[in-house]
Order: structure tokens, then C-alpha cells, then sequence
């Protein structure tokens, strides 16, 4: 069974980079061509605002980064790039990194961006909503001279740690002039940003596309090389494929069609689809119990949801291969840290059924050992039919379920402000840096009612809590890599949150489109270098 | 003999009894269905999307979870049926006692409820079913409920039409002046008089109430601990490509009940109101 | 002389009719607009609440001041007021959400709404009229037959349904018409090009949503002209040598059509309704879909305003319908 699903995972791997390499091939035809317009989707709808400080999730991610740039960025093989700084280092107790800012970088309106907006971006904007988890040891910034910043910690920051802060989410530059003395969440710029980026604002036309044209003042220079770039939105993923089909989009990022139409467009060798440019953005389906409830407070009966539940079944039917098993709440792209040296809860009714017999749970003489509400967050179809399985799962080793799949804001009142579940599926999308976003769904300070996307088991312990503050503040890479594995190795024992299937996002494109998926999250990267063959 | 006379009409419209005989076939279906499928119809049990007949042991095929499409269906059937019926008795119940009260005090209370039927009537009913569901959540009660809600106002109005005309015959004076208390007149007295019409409307309800069902589920907001024929072709209409058979077969099972109920209110018509005849 | 007389006194009959329904509809919006937003209110999820989280806001203070921004600070029958004093100055208030006005975030989508219900309601008249015509002029005939069977049908199938299989047969199978949008992602060119682009687009959704309409004029229509070609005048007119077809169009069609014209009003809501459903199936970027976002959202100055404004679509159509009657019927007085 297993084996199978791993072999259409593979499969669908396989292919994509073979096409993948086919891309790489049609690069090498000679000198980027200069001009023209990028229709550009992605597997959603219209976001609420262009640009949303505190992220907004993957729609304003994705409208906001092409005009907003970050201070770094990470590269496929790893490594870490300035973009708006030119370099940063750590003093010797790393409680203080130094940023050397690039020069000559200017605002879409002309200004120049300078110190005082680094610092502002990072004390008004980071700190207070877009990295407000990751920063909450951050003490302040001071600028020297005019072109270094200090960013002050109380406590040592690990250097990988500090690198994907400055790379990673909705971190950007902002133009102080432009949001100090506002509130930045309703400021007007929002819907028509001011930035540094390859691509300036244009218009927005709502319900159709927003239009970007090139930045001629762009400080990387030639680029970018198109003229025009409109991301348009379609509603329906039908719609998407038959707009490609049609020719009228030519690159969709995070599956813009359903399965079955990316073969039938990569089928017809004028598109390519690829799984990569999600290493910094793994989405998977979380599985998480509500230890308030006292049955879910015992850990066996935590392990025995998991054991119960047949995960490759998940990948290969709702996903169509395009997902794999998940073993550890780090995931598997993540070169850094990943383990497979995990406590294991493979599929296994018979395992489940002992364990809850162990755990104080027989099945009572009707069959059934007790009820629970099951809870699928109704934001993603999948996670419904996900519900339906999961159902069926527990139903066999004796257990009632009752299945709710609410509606968005339903579903994150209950799961994070009421905690009103036993069970429930929800979602994650994890950067390979494991403080805040992955550690905060474990530790005690991830329990913060009313934020959705934390610690809503209401699971903590000493053990989890103290290693979690040493791998926060451990600077030695080996050592930190060692403290990482140990913290999934207890994680995925205690069974409070964990991942069903780690989800394999596409992106589908033209074989015109050149340079692209080359960034780890190439979402949210600023496609700078983007061309399109004739 | 009145009573024979009106199956004898309801008999003699040929459409009515060929929809009242598959209304049974349906019934007994959602009845049985326990006996012939005594699994939960939502269990996975097959490989995904198997067309029908490509695998004798699911003759309608598999969804794209390897659901068995048949038991869904005669499951379903269960799940249709009574939410019509339920449904429809929650929009009689609130329908006769408003027609029945504005009908018999007339007045400002007539005037009163007219205008709070008006307003349910004017507020455009499914997109009010649809608030009320998601804001109550999706549960089959809420569900029934909410369609109750939406389909009462036409039975008031019937309802209030009858008591108008009933309200001052002989026999109704004669209470009065017996001394009979109002509700008593009301339920006992003129009530069974004024129900032929009523139940004609009722039956169109229920047609009504299992399209509203079926168009809740369908945009997702069904209770999902139920198989619903709505939400099934709802579930189907990602594959319309590869297996279009998945919103076809639950759509043919929606029409042919909704059908059926219609003929059926014909055929009452018909025996219940002879002058109303052709209307 | 007297043809002048009456037709003045009509006109005031018609104006005093406008002014008494007019007068009518404040009572109606006024209910539409407390019964929602009270309905809305109970909803479990604030766009607070999701406003935050989407903004990861979790300071407490930072918090209030939203709640202030938002205008949800107020207990809920003064925030009810304010609502209802502002839509008396045709303020439908601001949509934090998309931050602009709420008429202009409905305005975008109303457009597309309105193609979709008039043309939906257009081919249901047209063909509920002409199959009932044929009905009832062939009564007891094959095409008798076909049309019931044929109404029958459509009045039966759930309209998103017909919709799907319409899309598989048309759009997927023989690749005619598109799957779904309101026009090519493209643009078709412009001109006649664009406007032929958008028919192709429209012409699956209107048949989905006006064919169960269509059904019942077609079912209303042969009943109605059966009954009124037995009535008196029409005989006189039949008896005065008048030509059949002529009897048939001039004077027993017009009667015959009150009813229909009767139950057009009445559904002016449950057409808009469906064109949601519809909507939503063909990727309509309609007022539809708006309203599915803003209720998921708990957008409510966007879905009140959707339904004070759809409820004054009903309240329209009625007017409309009601003089229209008197146009068709001149004995009618109304009430």
C-alpha cells in the first residue's frame, strides 16, 4: 500500500522535474528576450488588500512581494542572499546583528530608501505585525553611520534564525514616509503600494487583476526585463485551465488547476508543471487533539488517532499522489533540520484499538468507546472529505464521530478562540526555521487565545517548553540541529498536533515563461528576473 | 362516500398515480435502505471514481473517494424525505397558525401579519436560507428549520383566504353564539374546513423544501455526517471531465423525486379542489 | 372626450397606486434591515475576529482600536440606528474588507447580476409564452403533449444541476460553448467581438436559470388562455366574425397573461436567489459571489446592503408588475 503511494508520489515528482528540465534546456537558448507582459495566477482568489502588514496569507503574499522587496533572500541551494542589505553578521555573543544596508536603492516614488525606514520597518511593522511571534526577544534598532543597522536582542539569536527573519514572510522595507503616524493595517497605501521593488504599482482593477509595470529605477540593473506584469484572478481552477489552454495566463502558481487538468495541460507538451519553489512554504494538513478534553490529555490515546487514521489513503484519493504521508512536524523538504528518526504512528487499527483498551477506553459492550467532535476547517474542500476519512478511520477502532466542516471564520473561532473541538483538521505552511512558526503549536507560549494558526491543543510541558527556549537561543548550528531532532522526536511521541500528509504544491506554466520556480517560496519572491520566450 | 370519490379523482389523473407509485418506490427505498446497505453509506469501500457498471459490485459506481454511489443514493433518499417532509410540516405549522389567526381576527392583527408575510416574501428565500444555515451552522435540523422559515408565507395566505371566507358562515355564527372559545372555533370548527387547499400547498412544499436542500448542500453547506443527493452532485462537479456520472446520477434522483411530488400535488388538486380544476 | 377622461383618471390611478406602494416599501425595507442585521449579528465568527487574525493582531489594545475603526464598539441597536440613519441618506456604509464603500463594491458586481436575471427572465417569457400559446391553441394534441412533458421536466430539475450537465454536454463534450466566466480571460478583441464573446458566455447560465421558469408561464399560460377562451367576451368576439388568430393574440393572450404577469413579481426574489446558485456554478462574477465572500467574511455592511438592495429589486419588480396589470387589464382598480 505504502509503497504504491510512494511510488506516485514519485512519479509525479519525476515527471515534474523532467520538465523541469526541459525548461532549464529551453534557458539556454540564448539571451533573455526584453518586453512584453506576464499574465501571472495563482490557485486562489482576489486579496482583501494588495499588501497586508501583517501578511493576510497567500493572496496578499503574493500581490504585495513583486512590489516589496525584503533585506534578504534565500537561495534554491540554501544559502543566503542579500537583497535591500548587502550583508549582515552577529557580534560575538549574537545578541546584536550588524546589517550593512544597499545604497542607492529608491522608493517608487523617488525617495531614497535610508536607514530610518529599515528601522521603522522593522520596530513598527515587524515587531508589531508581520513577525511579531518571532520577535518577541527584539530589543531595538539604532544606525551607527548611514548605512548600518543595529538590530538589538535580549537573549543570543541564532544566526539561521536572524537570516530567515530577514528573508522570510512579509518582512519587507516599507517607506516610513508613507506609514509613520498611521495605522499601518488601514492605511490607504495598501490597495496602491509605495515600494522598492522590480515591479511599480499601476492599477487595480477589483473582481478582474491588478497591473505592475517595471520599475526603470530598479537598483539591479536590466532588470526587470518585461515591461508589464498583470496577475490576474480567476475563480475557478476550471476557468484557469481553460485561460491557459487559451494562452491567455501564462504562469499560475500554488495549483492554480485541479490534478487531473495539470496532465492533460503538461499532456499537451506546451506546459510544464513543478513542485518546486515551496522548500520555505510546505503546506501540510494538520491532525491536533484538544487535551482539555480529559480522554485527549492521555497520550495514548493522542497516538492512537494517528495510528487509526490511514494517511497514504489521504495522499493517493484527495490528493491525487500530490502529497506525502507526513512523520514529524518539521517536514521532509527542509534540509536543515528534518528527521526521520521519529516516533512513528504508521497505520495500524489494531495498534489503535490496543492502545485505547490500555489507555482506559474498552469498547463498551455496544461496540463504541466514546464520542467525539471532529472538526475539519472548512477553508480548503479537501479538508472536508479529509474529515470523511478520518471519520472512517476512528469509527473502526469504536470510536463516534461527529463531523462539522464551518465555514472560515467559524472554524477559527472554534478551533483557536473557543477551542470548541476534540479533533481537528486545520493547516500549516512552515519555513525551514522552526522558531516561532513550528515550535509555537508545542510550547506554552503558543497557547494565545484568539490567534489563530498556534498552540490550540492546549498541549505543554516542561520537557518541550525548556528545549524549545534552548534551540531559541543555542547559536552552534550541529548542536542546534541535534536539539531540533530531539524536540520532533518527543513531538511526534506526544501525538498532540501532528501532520496527516505534507501537501506538494504546483506550479503550472507555459514553456515560454523562463527563470521561473527558482526561489524557495517563489510565491512571495519578487520575480524580478522573469522573461517570456517568443 | 366523499372520501372514495376523492381517491377515485386522485386515481383518475394517471400522472398523479404514476407519481404517487414512485413517490413508494422511493419511500421504501429510504426505508430499507438500513437492510440493503447496512454499512454508513459515507465509508470509503472501493477504488475512486468507478464508472457504473465497471465493477458489478457498485452498479452506480464510486465517487472520487471510492464512496459506493448506490447506497449513497438510497441513503439519501432517507435524508430527502424527510427533510421535505419535516420542512414542510415546520412552514404548514407556522403557515396555518398565521393565515388562521390574520384570517380570523382580521383587523390589525390581519394587517400585521400580512405585512410580516410580505416581508419573508420579499426577502429573496434562498439566499435567507443560506444566511440561516451558515450563521446556525449545518445541521439537518437547522436546515429544516431554515427552509420552514422561507416556504410558510404562500400556506398563510391560503390559509388566511379560506378563514375569510369560512369566518362568517352559519355554522361558524352558530358557535359563537353557542359561546365557543375562538381557539376552539378556530381548530375544531373551521380549520378541518379550510385544509383541502392547504394540504395541495403543503405537498408542493415538500418539492420545494428538497430543492432548497439540495441547492444548500450543493454550494457545500449541507451537514456532512449525511449522505444528501445536492451535495453529492455538488462533490462531482470538480470531475465533470473524467467522471460526470458522480453529479448526473443524484441530479436524476433529485428530479425524478421533486417530479413525482409535483404530479402528486396535481392529482390532490384535482381531488381535493374539483373546482379549481385545470388551474 | 370621454377617452380622455378615462385615461387621465387612470394616470392618477396609476400615480396614487405608485405613491401607496412607495409608502408601503419603509415599513418592508425597514424590516429586511432589522431582521438581518440582527440575524448577521448572531453569526458565530466577527469580522473582527477574522480581521484580526488575518492580521495576527493579539494585542488587546490594538484590538479595541479596530473594534472602534470598525464601528463595532457600539452596542448593537445603536450600531442598528446609525445603519438605518445613514441608509436613509443612501450611505450603505464602508466595506473594511475591501476597503472602499459598499455601494461601489456591489455596483462592480451588480452589472453581471442584472444581464444574467433580465436575459434569464426574457427567454423564460418568451419561451413560457410561445409553448403555452401552442399548448393551448393545440390542446389535446402531440404538442400539448410535448410541452407538459418538457414543463414538467424543467420544473422538476434542480437548476444547478441542468447547469452541470448542460456544461458537460455543450462546454466539455463537444467543446461549443465555454465552461464558465462571463467573458475570455483575454478579451475577445472588442467591439462585436466581445459582445458575441459574452452572449457565448451567457447563454448556458440563462438557459439553467430561465428554463424552470419558462416551465411554469408555459404550465400558468395554457391553463389561464384554456379559461379565459371559454369566457363570454371572447365568444362575442369569435361570434363578430373575428379571425381565430387574431381572436386568440388580441384579446384571449392578454387576459390569459395577468396571471403570469401576476407570478413574474412574486419571484422577482427567488430569480435573484437563483441566480447565486447559478452563479456559483458557472463562475459568474456576480453580486453572487460577492455575497458568498462577504458572508464567509462576516462582512455585514456588504450583505445587508445586498439585501436592501435586492429586497429593493422585489419591491420594484412588484410596482412594475402592478402597472403593468393595470395596463393589461383596465377593468382592474387595484386595491
Amino acid at each position: 500500500m505504502a509503497n504504491t503511494v510512494s511510488r506516485r508520489v514519485f512519479g509525479a515528482g519525476a515527471l515534474a522535474t523532467g520538465l523541469i528540465g526541459k525548461t532549464a534546456s529551453s534557458f539556454a537558448q540564448g539571451e533573455p528576450k526584453r518586453g512584453g507582459t506576464l499574465v501571472a495566477t495563482w490557485g486562489g482568489g482576489e486579496p482583501q488588500a494588495c499588501y497586508v502588514p501583517a501578511g493576510g496569507g497567500s493572496s496578499p503574499t503574493f500581490s504585495s512581494s513583486k512590489l516589496f522587496e525584503r533585506l534578504g533572500r534565500r537561495s534554491m541551494e540554501g544559502a543566503f542572499e542579500g537583497e535591500l542589505a548587502e550583508a549582515w553578521k552577529p557580534a560575538a555573543d549574537f545578541k546584536a546583528y550588524a546589517i550593512k544596508i544597499r545604497k542607492g536603492v529608491k522608493f517608487h516614488d523617488g525617495k531614497d530608501m535610508t536607514v530610518d525606514d529599515v528601522i521603522y520597518s522593522i520596530d513598527e511593522i515587524w515587531k508589531k505585525y508581520a513577525a511579531a511571534a518571532a520577535m518577541t526577544d527584539y530589543v531595538g534598532g539604532e544606525s551607527p553611520d548611514s548605512d548600518t543597522v543595529i538590530v538589538k536582542f535580549s537573549k543570543p539569536v541564532p544566526e539561521f534564525f536572524f537570516s530567515s527573519l530577514l528573508c522570510g514572510g512579509v518582512n519587507y522595507i516599507v517607506p516610513k514616509h508613507v506609514y509613520a503616524g498611521s495605522d499601518p493595517v488601514t492605511n490607504a497605501a495598501n490597495n496602491a503600494p509605495i515600494a522598492t521593488g522590480p515591479w511599480k504599482f499601476k492599477e487595480w482593477v477589483r473582481g478582474s487583476h491588478f497591473e505592475y509595470v517595471k520599475n526603470d529605477a530598479y537598483w539591479r540593473p536590466g532588470f526587470p526585463y518585461m515591461d508589464r506584469m498583470i496577475i490576474r484572478y480567476v475563480r475557478d481552477p476550471a476557468g484557469r485551465a481553460a485561460a491557459f489552454e487559451a494562452g491567455d495566463i501564462h504562469i499560475g502558481v500554488f495549483n492554480p488547476v485541479a490534478p487531473p487538468d495539470i496532465k492533460r495541460l503538461t499532456g499537451t507538451g506546451k506546459f510544464v508543471a513543478t513542485p518546486k519553489g515551496y522548500e520555505e512554504s510546505v503546506w501540510s494538513t494538520s491532525f491536533e487533539c484538544n487535551t482539555r478534553n480529559p480522554i485527549f490529555a492521555k497520550r495514548e490515546v493522542r497516538q492512537a488517532m494517528f495510528h487509526a487514521v490511514d494517511r497514504s489513503l489521504i495522499a493517493r484519493t484527495i490528493y491525487y499522489g500530490y502529497a506525502r504521508p507526513g512523520t514529524s512536524p518539521i517536514f521532509s523538504p527542509n534540509k536543515e533540520f528534518y528527521t526521520a528518526d521519529t516516533y512513528k504512528t504508521e497505520f495500524d487499527p489494531k495498534k489503535a484499538a490496543a492502545l485505547l483498551d490500555t489507555a482506559g477506553y474498552p469498547k463498551k459492550p455496544d461496540g463504541k468507546r466514546f464520542t467525539v467532535n471532529l472538526l475539519a476547517a472548512g477553508w480548503f474542500t479537501e479538508n472536508g472529505k479529509i474529515g470523511a476519512i478520518v471519520k472512517q478511520g476512528l469509527e473502526d477502532v469504536g470510536i463516534v464521530v461527529n463531523l462539522t466542516v464551518p465555514d472560515r471564520p467559524s472554524s477559527i473561532k472554534r478551533i483557536y478562540t473557543d477551542y470548541d473541538f476534540d479533533l481537528a483538521i486545520s493547516n500549516q505552511a512552515n519555513p525551514s526555521e522552526p522558531v516561532p512558526a513550528t515550535t509555537q503549536y508545542y510550547t506554552s507560549d503558543g497557547i494565545k487565545k484568539g490567534v489563530p494558526f498556534r498552540n490550540a491543543s492546549g498541549f505543554h510541558t516542561d520537557e518541550v517548553d525548556v528545549l524549545v527556549e534552548k534551540i531559541k537561543v543555542e547559536t552552534d548550528a550541529t548542536k542546534r540541529k541535534t536539539l531540533v531532532v530531539e524536540f520532533q522526536k518527543i513531538t511526534t511521541r506526544e501525538a498532540s498536533n501532528l501532520p496527516l500528509v505534507e501537501i506538494e504544491s504546483i506550479t503550472v506554466a507555459s514553456i515560454k515563461v523562463q527563470n521561473h520556480s527558482n526561489d524557495p517560496n517563489y510565491l512571495a519572491s519578487t520575480w524580478y528576473d522573469i522573461w517570456l520566450a517568443s | 362516500m366523499e372520501r372514495f370519490a376523492i381517491v377515485g379523482r386522485f386515481a383518475r389523473n394517471r400522472g398523479a398515480l404514476v407519481g404517487a407509485l414512485l413517490i413508494l418506490v422511493v419511500a421504501l427505498a429510504a426505508l430499507l435502505a438500513p437492510l440493503f446497505f447496512p454499512i454508513d453509506p459515507l465509508r470509503i469501500v472501493g477504488a475512486p471514481e468507478l464508472w457504473p457498471g465497471e465493477d458489478p459490485a457498485f452498479p452506480l459506481g464510486t465517487d472520487s473517494l471510492g464512496r459506493d454511489m448506490l447506497a449513497m443514493i438510497v441513503h439519501g433518499a432517507r435524508a430527502t424525505l424527510l427533510i421535505g417532509l419535516f420542512a414542510s410540516a415546520v412552514a404548514t405549522v407556522i403557515g396555518v397558525s398565521v393565515g388562521a389567526t390574520a384570517g380570523y381576527f382580521g383587523g390589525w392583527i390581519d394587517e400585521g401579519l400580512m405585512r410580516a408575510a410580505e416581508l419573508f416574501q420579499t426577502i429573496p428565500n434562498l439566499i435567507f436560507v443560506l444566511t440561516i444555515v451558515v450563521i446556525l451552522g449545518s445541521t439537518l435540523s437547522n436546515i429544516v428549520i431554515a427552509i420552514g422559515i422561507v416556504s410558510w408565507t404562500s400556506i398563510a395566505r391560503m390559509t388566511r383566504a379560506e378563514f375569510l371566507a369560512l369566518r362568517d358562515r352559519e355554522f361558524v355564527q352558530a358557535c359563537r353564539s353557542m359561546g365557543m372559545g375562538d381557539l376552539k372555533i378556530i381548530v375544531a370548527e373551521i380549520l378541518p374546513n379550510a385544509l383541502p387547499p392547504v394540504i395541495v400547498l403543503s405537498s408542493l412544499v415538500v418539492a420545494g423544501a428538497i430543492l432548497f436542500e439540495s441547492a444548500v448542500s450543493f454550494l457545500g453547506l449541507g451537514d456532512p455526517n449525511v449522505a444528501s443527493w445536492g451535495r453529492l452532485v455538488g462533490d462531482g462537479r470538480q470531475l465533470i471531465r473524467s467522471s460526470w456520472y458522480i453529479s448526473a446520477i443524484p441530479g436524476v434522483a433529485i428530479m425524478i423525486t421533486v417530479l413525482c411530488l409535483n404530479l402528486i400535488g396535481d392529482g390532490l388538486n384535482d381531488a381535493l379542489n374539483p373546482k379549481l380544476r385545470d388551474r | 372626450m370621454a377617452g380622455v377622461i378615462a385615461s387621465s383618471s387612470r394616470r392618477v390611478a396609476a400615480l396614487r397606486l405608485l405613491r401607496r406602494r412607495l409608502f408601503q416599501a419603509v415599513p418592508l425595507m425597514l424590516g429586511v434591515v432589522v431582521i438581518n442585521f440582527i440575524l448577521i449579528h448572531l453569526a458565530p465568527g466577527s469580522f473582527l475576529e477574522l480581521m484580526t487574525a488575518e492580521n495576527q493582531v493579539s494585542d488587546p489594545a490594538t484590538v479595541e482600536l479596530l473594534r472602534k475603526a470598525y464601528g463595532l464598539a457600539d452596542p448593537i441597536w445603536l450600531q442598528l440606528l446609525k445603519y438605518i440613519w445613514a441608509l436613509l441618506h443612501f450611505d450603505f456604509g464602508f466595506s473594511y474588507r475591501q476597503n472602499m464603500p459598499v455601494i461601489e463594491a456591489i455596483t462592480i458586481n451588480l452589472p453581471a447580476t442584472l444581464l444574467l436575471m433580465i436575459s434569464s427572465i426574457a427567454l423564460a417569457l418568451a419561451v413560457g409564452v410561445a409553448a403555452g400559446v401552442v399548448a393551448s391553441v393545440k390542446v389535446r394534441t402531440f404538442w400539448d403533449t410535448l410541452v407538459s412533458v418538457a414543463a414538467m421536466f424543467f420544473f422538476a430539475a434542480p437548476s444547478f444541476w441542468l447547469g452541470i450537465m448542460m456544461i458537460v454536454l455543450f462546454a466539455v463534450k463537444l467543446g461549443w460553448l465555454p465552461v464558465g466566466g462571463m467573458m475570455t480571460i483575454g478579451g475577445a478583441g472588442g467591439g462585436v467581438a466581445s459582445v458575441l464573446d459574452i452572449l457565448a458566455h451567457l447563454l448556458l447560465p440563462t438557459l439553467a436559470l430561465g428554463l424552470f421558469y419558462a416551465a411554469i408561464y408555459a404550465r400558468v399560460l395554457r391553463s389561464s388562455m384554456l379559461e379565459v377562451s371559454q369566457l363570454d367576451f371572447v365568444r362575442t368576439a369569435r361570434a363578430k366574425g373575428l379571425s381565430r388568430n387574431k381572436v386568440t393574440l388580441s384579446h384571449v393572450l392578454r387576459n390569459a397573461l395577468l396571471p403570469v404577469v401576476t407570478i413574474l413579481g412574486v419571484q422577482m426574489g427567488t430569480v435573484l436567489a437563483g441566480s447565486v446558485v447559478i452563479e456559483s456554478v458557472f463562475s459568474w462574477p456576480g453580486v453572487g459571489s460577492l455575497l458568498f465572500d462577504s458572508v464567509s467574511s462576516r462582512n455585514y455592511p456588504v450583505v445587508l446592503g445586498i439585501m436592501v438592495l435586492g429586497t429593493l429589486v422585489v419591491i420594484c419588480a412588484n410596482i412594475a408588475v402592478d402597472l403593468v396589470y393595470m395596463w393589461l387589464d383596465p377593468r382592474i382598480e387595484i386595491r
